[in-house]
């Protein structure tokens, strides 16, 4: 700074308290805006996230077949052949208290065909259960049946995008398709979701589980999915599973357990981690707001140097004049913090309305800590230039040294 | 009441001390009305801050009301500032952001008086010495000597058993002067001790106790 310019600054800052208790207002407005919009992005961004695993169902587990050590990649090329998932071992899944449902899936490829129209789809063959696990929805009709998972009906639940392309915009319900070489019922069509653990949701076909048994000719099963009764018990149900499925596969451990909790749980610390960089971040305006307050405090003190000589003579001790500069320095920051905090709602309030789908909010305990950090940096930053009111002498002060 | 015993004080000023006081002895009682006169520099403002409270003497004993008040602690010294002693400085030192009326009351607020009671006592203060229709105007819009009132109202608002005047009338033209010399002594009157300090000969010879200072020491009193 020029020196002309720190002698503007000076002046202008001289010209009263009201320039000056502004000043000060609008520096720890901006840092406490600062901190709680940034916060408020980061937990934004955690939640948005977080949703959209939820979308998968967040107290899921997922069994497949094969040991890997690195959960959500393949199962390991090398190192034999594990022993494959059966029905059986997915129904003494249910043994476990904490097990409120367990789908059975096998998942293969097959043409499906009403009258002319023909469409290669994803055949899911499944059970009642499916539906929860999965948060299906219905556009129409029922989902498969609950029952002897032996003994399915030929009947099967299409995508929407599958129904769209075999029956356009004819109803399907009730309507015989053929899968493969064999026919089944439609009595449900899945409302569009888009994609759901890597498959289309809309080109697909659910029908029961014995069906794509004998339609693929296999026994073993793509994945089991389980539902743990609530998501404190996934790393419970965790545990039951693999210690049912060692037991079953005579001691090998030869599935692999995922659950959503530990990738939630991960993406819960990353975004955590994130919030708390990006607050920090905006700590260090609030720093700078807090010596800003220091600097215009103390010029503050100096301007009033008579007045703080006549405070003395009229009767107050050092410590009253202590309290007068640091409730002042306290109400300034504390009222900057309320200012900064209703901006950054304003500013959160806009950027919901810009970006309906991001769910920016603010984290409560932003709020407190702000507020709490405010009154700090104000009441920290406002200790020397109180003290040093505190000390003048009040011979010196009054005759305006 | 008032008891000084060999008072000294000195000031580093560069290389030099300066002794601003040498050895003052001065006994006062009750209702006393003193003035100390002198040229600049003779050591009567530092007598009158020590007088107040304000400043310690580097030696020396001072008794208020029996008290030694040389042992107290700074908070003590700032109570006994509050309760016992006013002060009329020559520049007024209003608050220029207050009203007469909040002016006055600030010692009772220091002094965590009820409200219901601070705003009594500065009414009836207020009409005494006329000022009851200037109680809501700033100091900036005031006369000198309205101003210089209202800081006599502020300085014996809590009733103290001395008041000291530096320069009272320094700043103000003749007669506002004279309007405000008549006030203290109407206060002088009605029993407050008075201690006045001036280089005006007009103002000191009012006094029944007139102390002449030169270079730090009492050279007569009449």
């Amino acid at each position: 700074m020029h020196i002309t310019d720190t002698f503007g600054f000076a002046i202008r800052a001289l010209r009263g308290a009201r320039a000056r208790s502004a000043l000060m207002l609008l520096a720890m407005a901006i840092g406490i805006a600062s901190v709680v919009l940034l916060t408020a992005l980061g937990e934004g961004a955690r939640r948005y996230v977080g949703n959209e695993f939820s979308n998968l169902g967040t107290h899921l587990l997922v069994v497949l077949p094969g040991r890997t050590e690195t959960t959500g990649g393949p199962p390991p090329l090398i190192g034999g052949t594990p022993k494959p998932l059966t029905l059986d071992d997915a129904l003494a899944l249910t043994r476990s208290t904490t097990v409120r449902y367990v789908a059975p899936l096998i998942v293969g490829s097959a043409p499906v065909s009403h009258r002319q129209l023909e469409r290669e789809a994803t055949i899911l063959g499944a059970t009642a259960e499916l539906l929860p696990v999965r948060n299906l929805e219905l556009a129409r009709g029922k989902f498969l049946p609950p029952g002897d998972p032996e003994r399915g009906a030929a009947v099967a639940v299409i995508g929407s995008a599958l129904k769209q392309n075999l029956f356009g915009n004819a109803p399907a319900l009730g309507r015989w398709i053929r899968i493969h070489d064999r026919r089944f019922r439609v009595i449900g069509i899945l409302k569009p979701m888009g994609e759901s653990l890597g498959m289309d949701l809309g080109e697909l076909a659910i029908i029961p589980l014995s069906r794509s048994q004998s339609l693929f000719d296999t026994e073993s099963l793509f994945r089991i999915l389980v539902q743990a009764t609530t998501r404190e018990h996934v790393a419970r149900t965790e545990r039951a599973v693999s210690e049912i499925l060692k037991t079953r596969h005579g001691g090998e451990e030869d599935i692999t357990v995922i659950t959503q909790n530990a990738l939630l749980g991960t993406f819960d610390e990353i975004f955590r981690t994130l919030t708390l960089a990006v607050g920090g971040i905006a700590a260090i305006s609030l720093a700078v707001a807090g010596i800003l307050i220091m600097n215009v405090m103390l010029v503050a003190v100096s301007q009033r140097t008579a007045e703080i000589g006549l405070l003395k003579a009229l009767g107050a001790p050092g410590g009253e004049i202590l309290r007068l500069f640091l409730v002042e320095a306290g109400l300034l920051s504390v009222t900057g913090a309320l200012l900064g905090m209703a901006t950054a709602y304003g500013g959160v309030w806009a950027m919901g309305h810009l970006f309906p789908d991001f769910p920016i909010g603010v984290p409560p305990w932003a709020l407190a800590a702000a507020l709490l950090v405010a009154l700090l940096t104000g009441l920290l930053f406002g200790v020397l230039p109180a003290r040093r009111a505190a000390r003048l002498d009040p011979v010196r002060a009054l005759s305006g040294h | 009441m008032i008891r000084l015993e060999g008072i000294s004080r000195e000031f580093q000023v560069g290389d030099e001390r300066v002794h601003a006081l040498r050895g003052i002895d001065l006994d006062m009682i009750p209702g006393d009305y003193l003035s100390i006169m002198g040229p600049s520099g003779s050591g009567k403002s530092t007598l009158l801050n020590i007088l107040g409270l304000l400043d310690r003497p580097d030696s020396g004993r001072y008794r208020l009301e029996g008290i030694d008040t040389t042992t107290l602690t700074e908070p003590q010294r700032a109570a006994a500032r509050r309760e016992r002693i006013g002060f009329v400085f020559q520049s007024f030192h209003l608050l220029a952001r207050l009203s007469a009326a909040q002016n006055i009351e600030l010692p009772m607020t220091l002094a965590g008086i009820d409200p219901a009671q601070r705003r009594q006592r500065v009414a009836r203060t207020l009409r005494a010495l006329g000022l009851a229709d200037r109680a809501e105007h700033r100091p900036d819009q005031l006369s000198g000597g309205q101003r210089q009132r209202v800081a006599i109202a502020r300085a014996t608002i809590m009733r103290p058993l001395i008041l000291l005047a530096d320069e009272p009338t320094g700043n103000l033209d003749q007669s506002s002067g004279e309007e405000v010399v008549e006030t203290l002594e109407t206060l002088n009157r009605d029993g407050i001790t008075l201690v006045v300090v001036t280089h005006d000969p007009r103002i000191g010879e009012r006094a029944a106790r007139r102390i002449r200072m030169v270079d730090g020491a009492i050279l007569g009193s009449g």
